[in-house]
């Protein structure tokens, strides 16, 4: 028998609205999954897809004690506790837990805290370790969460503080080798793309994944020995006690590589409580940021200079009225009544300015300081020593300073004279000493630097290699300079070095401008000088103090602070004194 | 129907009033062979007896792709548990690192200048009175 649906029956009817029903959602159909394909896949992946970062470790800083790195900045895990207020109960217990297991990184008023029924969110406790969030973890408190974080951590409190910096709360590096070197201390954060869970565990199937590991910072090694860092601000702060001087810089180098063992300044820092910092002056480093007139210790360069260009050596005469003019300026020695035909060793003995603007006339006709002199003057400062100019050490802030040229309207005779003796020029300690090692190593000029080398995953350390260094000065010119210096220092300062060794010296008293003019009441007091054996110089020091209308004499209140780094360095570095 | 053999074919005629066959060789059925079939490739099809409808290839399909799919589904979940275990030792590499790195941290906080310096050995140290190197006379 043949079923036929007749016409304009109910089954026909309900089969005309089925097939309707079904075309409109074929159609929707259609539509949602072809047309409107790419809108829900990427509404999809934005749900299900997650793209996590994965945190580079930012690098550790190092010391170098002998040939072993020392930590000076490390990374640590830290957590803060907080608290639901409106979901713990037993306050008491957690509060003894608390106290007990954080100790000092507790709050101080926890019952308070955690009375503020009202609140859902109270730190109890900061910065503890993952050993001391387990055992709180442990008692299952209800209420009490946790948040992960990380922070630097200074094994070492604040030894070598302006040469680290810290990290700001973004994590980006902040002076010292912090900021210069922030880049390499950073690294590359990776990247997970994955699906995941509802617990945001991600899931390897998916056919956009990435997993792109994180690139850690560099383990950055620096040149500096805590031992001679530590030893260096305890002198300094001892001999910033003893003057009544307010600030103080002081910093060693190694004057066969270039290397700086110490660079210390006072007043200093805690580098992990930097906001209980009130003047942010302290963040800087004097050595490299403080550019100053740098008063005699600059006669060691403009003698070396002189004998470099053969006008003069240590024997040369002149005769020392104890003035001089040049132009309509008279320039007068600090120390008088030295007159009469006498040599420059003398001269350096005594510091006398006459002697060095003589020299810086003989570097001309001989009787004025011509453009021949200047021109000489400001090749050996500024081409050969660098003095005016960024040294390129690896920590932040670092300032040129200024040594006028010849070519300048202000670049005359009278400022020549006055560079002659350290005065009408601005540079900076660091600048001084590196120039100095010249003298000191036999005339190779060391760019200056705090690193030296690094430590890779495996926790091996490789060092830097040494820097190629350039020739200011010749072999002769350095020996009779550095011989000249050891001369100045016996003279002026018997008896102070251990016996047996071959320490000199020049000491420098600069004046302070202040508001255009030099200062009446204010001096800075400075001593630049090495140490070791006569066949070899081990370190150069250079120590710096002053403060707000203070008089600092170098002779009197920077050179023993010389003496007592310099005594103990001789003994740090196992030199054997002769016979 | 009479079976084939291989290497002999046959031609059928059908006349309209009888059903009677003959056979005999022919050159084109020798031609398709050579080219259709390659040596020792059986020749012959069997027809099964028992034929399957359009409902029970429908239900055979759905049921591989039921099994297809659960095959999928076991292998899918087999990697997302392992996603868990990789998830739990990862973690757990977490943790043990961290602990390491808290006792280096603690490690060099005992073992720094100022630790050192103020230790209870270091404060019994006194200064030498003299002292002479090996090689001096």
């Amino acid at each position: 028998m043949k079923l036929e649906l007749q016409k304009g029956s109910r089954s026909k009817v309900l089969a005309a609205i089925l097939f309707g029903l079904m075309t409109i959602f074929v159609v929707r159909l259609f539509y949602l999954q072809v047309i409107q394909h790419g809108y829900y896949i990427d509404l999809a992946n934005r749900e299900q897809v997650k793209r996590l970062t994965i945190p580079a470790k930012r690098g550790q800083i190092y010391a170098l004690s002998g040939s072993t790195p020392v930590p000076l900045v490390m990374n640590q895990d830290v957590y803060t506790v907080f608290a639901d207020p409106t979901e713990t109960t037993n306050d008491n217990e957690i509060i003894s837990t608390i106290e007990k297991v954080a100790g000092g990184n507790a709050r101080s008023n926890l019952q308070n805290l955690l009375d503020k029924k009202d609140s859902r969110y109270q730190i109890l406790a900061t910065k503890i370790t993952l050993a001391q969030a387990n055992m709180i973890k442990s008692k299952n408190y209800s209420g009490i969460g946790f948040q992960a974080g990380n922070q630097r951590v200074y094994p070492e409190g604040s030894l070598a503080a302006q040469i680290l910096g810290f990290v700001n709360d973004d994590g980006i590096g902040q002076y010292g080798v912090e900021e210069k070197l922030n880049k390499q201390l950073t690294g590359e954060n990776g990247l997970l793309q994955s699906v995941t869970d509802v617990n945001d565990i991600p899931l390897t199937i998916g056919n956009h994944n990435i997993n792109k590991p994180a690139k850690d910072g560099v383990n950055e090694v620096l040149s500096i020995d805590p031992s001679v860092q530590s030893y260096t601000e305890q002198a300094l702060a001892n001999g910033l006690k003893r003057t009544g001087a307010t600030r103080g810089s002081a910093v060693i180098l190694d004057p066969q590589t270039g290397r700086i063992l110490a660079m210390a300044n006072l007043p200093t820092f805690d580098p992990s409580k930097i906001t209980d910092v009130q003047n942010n002056a302290v963040f800087n480093n004097g050595v490299v940021s403080a550019p100053y007139e740098p008063g005699s210790d600059m006669k060691t360069l403009t003698m070396a200079t002189g004998i470099d260009k053969g006008v003069v050596d240590a024997n040369s005469t002149y005769n020392n009225t104890d003035h001089i003019q040049i132009d309509d300026v008279t320039i007068s020695n600090a120390s008088l009544g030295q007159t009469g035909t006498i040599t420059l060793q003398h001269a350096m003995n005594w510091s006398l300015n006459t002697g060095f603007v003589t020299v810086a006339m003989r570097l001309g006709d001989g009787t004025s300081i011509n453009r021949q002199a200047r021109d000489t003057m400001y090749d050996y400062f500024h081409n050969k020593f660098h003095l005016g100019s960024l040294t390129g050490v690896e920590v932040s802030g670092e300032i040129a300073g200024t040594v006028i040229p010849p070519t300048d309207v202000q670049g005359n005779a009278v400022r020549y004279s006055n560079m002659a003796f350290g005065q009408g020029m601005d540079v900076t300690m660091i600048q001084v000493a590196s120039a100095f090692c010249s003298i000191v190593n036999g005339g190779n000029y060391y760019k200056p630097t705090v690193l030296a080398g690094s430590v890779d995953k495996n926790g091996n350390y490789n060092a830097n290699q040494i820097t190629t260094p350039t020739h200011p000065i010749k072999l002769s010119t350095a020996y009779q300079v550095r011989e000249m210096t050891h001369i100045a220092r016996t003279t002026n300062f018997p008896g102070v070095d251990k016996p047996g060794y071959y320490v000199g010296g020049k000491t420098g008293t600069s004046q302070v401008v202040k508001g255009g003019v030099y200062a009446s009441d204010e001096t800075i007091g400075t001593y630049l000088g090495y140490g070791g054996t006569e066949s070899t110089s081990r370190y150069v020091i250079m120590v710096q103090v002053s403060g707000d209308h203070k008089e600092l004499a170098g002779n009197y209140d920077a050179m023993p602070i010389f003496t007592d780094i310099s005594n103990w360095m001789l003994g740090y570095l196992n030199i054997q004194p002769k016979g | 129907m009479p079976r084939l053999r291989a290497g002999h074919t046959y031609k059928t005629n059908i006349n309209e009033n009888t059903t009677t066959m003959s056979y005999q060789y022919t050159q084109t059925f020798n031609n398709r062979r050579q080219q259709n079939w390659s040596r020792n490739q059986n020749t012959v099809a069997y027809v099964s007896n028992i034929k399957l409808g359009p409902v029970a290839h429908t239900v055979i399909v759905a049921l591989m792709i039921t099994v297809l799919g659960l095959v999928y589904l076991t292998q899918a979940t087999r990697a997302t548990s392992y996603d868990y275990k990789t998830q739990q030792i990862d973690s757990q590499i977490a943790a043990l690192n961290t602990q390491k790195n808290d006792l280096q941290v603690e490690n060099a906080r005992l073992t720094a200048l100022e630790t050192v310096k103020n230790s209870s050995v270091a404060s019994t140290m006194t200064t030498p009175a003299s002292t002479q190197y090996a090689n001096q006379q």
